[in-house]
């Protein structure tokens, strides 16, 4: 392809949007980067509290529920108790291990994950020294056995609403390191955005200067020449800078002058032999 | 014109533009001692000689002698 000035204005100034391009599309990345990591940081950090939070709530429901089974077991009969306040319990203890693993699969870490298999393993007990108390309590009358079962199953339940909190502290934890991917990519992304800008920058004031200099170098010459010439001095001699339409305008320019250079020869020969031909130009 | 000297002086417009035509005739004249018209492929050695020597004269001497060899080359 021929280097005229008008591809070189378009090569040059492609380059340059191609470069702005970049620029967009890095900072672009970066910004919907952020946003997915933002809103990572509510989706998972939130969760995970709420999680907790439910699995406390269900806890405590469950356990008022079961104390009132042991408290009033005696007064209604196994089958009533078990209707009013078992039934009920049960369900809650299931909404806790359910709940349990859904903290389990969405924690992003393996660390917090593991806090939320204490909490489904927590459950898990809480069931087990559950059901050894009903059962103790149903057996009516050991109640050595039934003391025992039922100090297992509190123990469980603090188990778990210690396990509980952990798992609040996780949901939180979580946020942070969220907030920490935030900064990361911020810290990462801002010197790039900025070193490709810089660049884009560098490129385009050079390829400006470069552009600028094969459009004004021969045009300065030629209007040098022209000038001269225009004084009458025809000893100047045109340049062909470059391969380009001014490169044709100094050639054109350049023809010219020879042709004046010989035009003047011949008034100069003519005036000084006027009777004989001239010097043979 | 000939055929020759039209060709000639369709080689030598791009270097010496209106001039060609006068100077062409002003080197044959001048230096073969004949009229254009009359050029033939014996003269153009001698022509080319001239055109170069002559040419460089008003014109930058490399493109006098890129002409010259131009027209000896025919």
């Amino acid at each position: 392809m021929r280097p005229t000035i008008k591809n070189k204005l378009v090569g040059g100034f492609s380059a340059v949007l191609f470069l702005m391009g970049v620029v967009a599309v890095i900072g672009a990345y970066s910004v919907l980067s952020l946003r997915a990591s933002a809103l990572e940081t509510a989706r998972v950090g939130d969760r995970l509290n709420s999680i907790s939070l439910e699995i406390q709530v269900h806890n405590l429901e469950a356990q008022r529920k079961i104390g009132s089974y042991l408290t009033e077991f005696k007064q209604l009969g196994a089958e009533k108790a078990r209707e009013t306040y078992l039934d009920e319990a049960e369900f809650e203890i299931s909404e806790i291990e359910s709940l349990a693993a859904k903290g389990v699969h969405l924690a992003p870490t393996a660390e917090k994950r593991a806090t939320f298999q204490v909490i489904s393993d927590a459950a898990a007990k809480y069931s087990d020294t559950l059901d050894a108390a009903v059962q103790a309590v149903e057996k009516n009358g050991q109640v050595k056995e039934e003391s025992t079962a039922v100090t297992a199953y509190e123990a469980a339940a603090q188990q778990l609403s210690e396990s509980a909190e952990d798992g609040e502290m996780a949901g939180r934890d979580a946020s942070q390191t969220s907030q920490d991917n935030i900064e990361r990519v911020s810290k990462r992304s801002v010197p790039l955005v900025i070193g490709v800008s810089l660049l884009g920058l560098v490129i385009a004031l050079t390829m400006s200067y470069i552009l600028s200099r094969a459009i004004l170098l021969p045009v300065e010459h030629l209007k040098e020449v022209a000038e001269n010439v225009s004084m009458g001095n025809l000893k100047m001699s045109v340049r062909r800078f470059s391969e380009d339409e001014i490169g044709d305008l100094a050639d054109s320019f350049g023809r010219m002058v020879t042709a004046v250079r010989f035009f003047q020869s011949e008034a100069e020969a003519a005036q000084a032999v006027p009777a004989t031909e001239g010097s043979g130009r | 014109m000939s055929e020759l000297s039209d060709r000639i002086l369709a080689l030598s417009k791009p270097y010496l533009g209106p001039a060609a035509e006068s100077f062409l005739a002003r080197q044959c004249k001048g230096h073969l001692s004949i009229e254009m018209t009359a050029l033939t492929s014996a003269h153009l050695k001698d022509l080319a000689a001239w055109v170069e020597r002559s040419g460089g004269l008003i014109m930058d001497a490399p493109k006098a002698a890129e002409l010259g060899k131009k027209i000896a080359a025919m």
